[in-house]
């Protein structure tokens, strides 16, 4: 298939992973973190990690949009879900989300009307045909999926659906970067960058991780050989001494960003003052609310939120995961406690979340022998 | 996925995914687009088209 199987070609993957052997100087230790989650998953899907030489690490990101959701925000989305004659709706994944309670599945075996949808026009289409009852789109996700909710909220308007509105928690991606970067625990050597994210915003905004701390970021598509490609790309600038942000995923991603999903989103969103992250805690400017604009069609303001802060379970090391500071396999309840079936931890979650992604494909056992 | 239908109204178009399923997407953010093409659909939404001969060397303006 056009632009799929070219990008999985077996002997360009091993030609990638010889030049990636060449490239590499022996005796340095090289940390790569691929910021967003739809890498981790093709990594460990396609088994990029075992094309790299054992002095190239991989550290997995905190963009998997629904690992980053605190238990606070499902324990909000519950409460909304039991208000008297509502239809909450959500993506899949965050169905599974563990809140302090129960997760939203549970809600709903439990009684609350909750509809799992594939995109903001499904539960906007919920709304039209069920017009004598409220329904509420929980939105999630960085600037990928935030242009969709903007562009459903605008369609919402402008046919007139005074049942429909929204739960913002977008969320934007370089804020938990430059915190990331600030963080003392955690030593990087360059960046494989979001390619979806880059789709929407371009590769313009992640200049700052070159040129305030001096790190490569080369901005990636999702098969196994834009991965290896983006690898030697950061290798090269290192070798030659360069330090830029560059595009691996071109085929997709404008330098500029889409102009007309920024101008969407501009008009519909506004930044919060901050946001709360799983496990990397309060990040300022970091989260999206509707704008003055479209207040009324904000979920928040149209019923009463709790807005609790909760705790992340003792147990569950999600927060180390999403800094790169531990590996998935390295919780202590990795596998045992939690496991995509039965999640602690959001990062056992979601497809995109790195402890799901060792765990459905089967890394950790190799992992675990070599402790 | 590629647009099988364009409904140019309601700015939306019916699509396929690789399985061969269909989907109702916004092309707000990528228009115009017609029959045949080739769009990344994030989430409902087409968020870049693909054009037919695109490669990785070609500076995106599309």
């Amino acid at each position: 298939m056009k632009y799929v199987d070219e990008y999985r070609d077996a002997d360009l993957g091993r030609a990638l992973s010889g030049e990636i052997l060449s490239l590499v100087e022996p005796g340095r230790h090289y940390k790569f973190m691929e910021v967003c989650g739809g890498h981790t998953h093709s990594i460990y899907k396609y088994g990029v990690d075992d094309l790299l030489p054992a002095n190239v690490e991989l550290v997995h990101g905190p963009g998997c949009p629904v690992c980053v959701i605190p238990m606070g925000r499902v324990d909000d989305g519950i409460a909304l879900a039991h208000e008297e004659g509502v239809i909450f709706t959500c993506f899949g994944d965050m169905m599974r989300v563990p809140g302090s309670e129960g997760s939203l599945l549970e809600a709903n075996a439990a009684g609350a009307d909750i509809r799992m949808v594939y995109s903001p026009l499904d539960a906007l289409r919920i709304a039209k045909q069920n017009p004598d009852r409220e329904v509420v789109f929980f939105a999630i996700g960085f600037e990928t999926t935030a242009p969709s909710t903007a562009l459903t909220l605008k369609r919402a308007r402008a046919e007139g659906v005074p049942n429909f509105s929204v739960m913002c928690s977008h969320v934007t991606i370089v804020p938990p970067l430059r915190a990331l970067l600030e963080s003392p625990d955690l030593r990087l050597d360059g960046f494989v960058g979001p390619g979806h994210v880059a789709t929407v915003v371009g590769a313009r905004p992640f200049e700052f991780i070159p040129a305030d701390y001096g790190k490569p970021i080369v901005v990636a598509g999702f098969e196994p050989l834009d991965i290896l490609h983006a690898i030697t790309m950061i290798l090269r600038q290192l070798n030659e001494n360069r330090c830029e942000v560059e595009n691996q995923y071109s085929r997709v991603v404008p330098y500029e960003g889409n102009q007309r999903a920024l101008e969407v989103m501009a008009e519909v969103f506004e930044l919060r003052p901050h946001f709360e992250w799983r496990g990397l805690g309060f990040i300022s400017h970091s989260g999206l609310k509707l704008s003055e604009a479209y207040a009324d069609l904000d979920a928040e303001k149209r019923f009463s939120v709790p807005g609790v802060r909760v705790a992340d379970p003792k147990a569950c090391q999600c927060g180390e995961v999403l800094k790169g500071v531990i590996k998935p396999w390295e919780c202590k309840v990795f596998g045992t406690a939690c496991t995509p079936e039965r999640p602690i931890g959001t990062c056992m979650v979601s497809s995109e979340g790195a402890c799901a992604a060792y765990y459905n494909y089967g890394r950790f056992a190799r992992e675990r022998e070599v402790v | 996925m590629t647009v099988v239908r364009v409904d140019d109204d309601r700015r939306l178009a019916l699509c396929a995914d690789e399985t061969g399923a269909r989907h109702t997407v916004e092309t707000a953010l990528v228009e115009p687009v017609s029959a045949g093409d080739r769009i990344l659909v994030h989430a409902g939404t087409a968020i870049a088209a693909l054009a037919p001969d695109q490669s990785d060397e070609r500076t995106a303006t599309a």
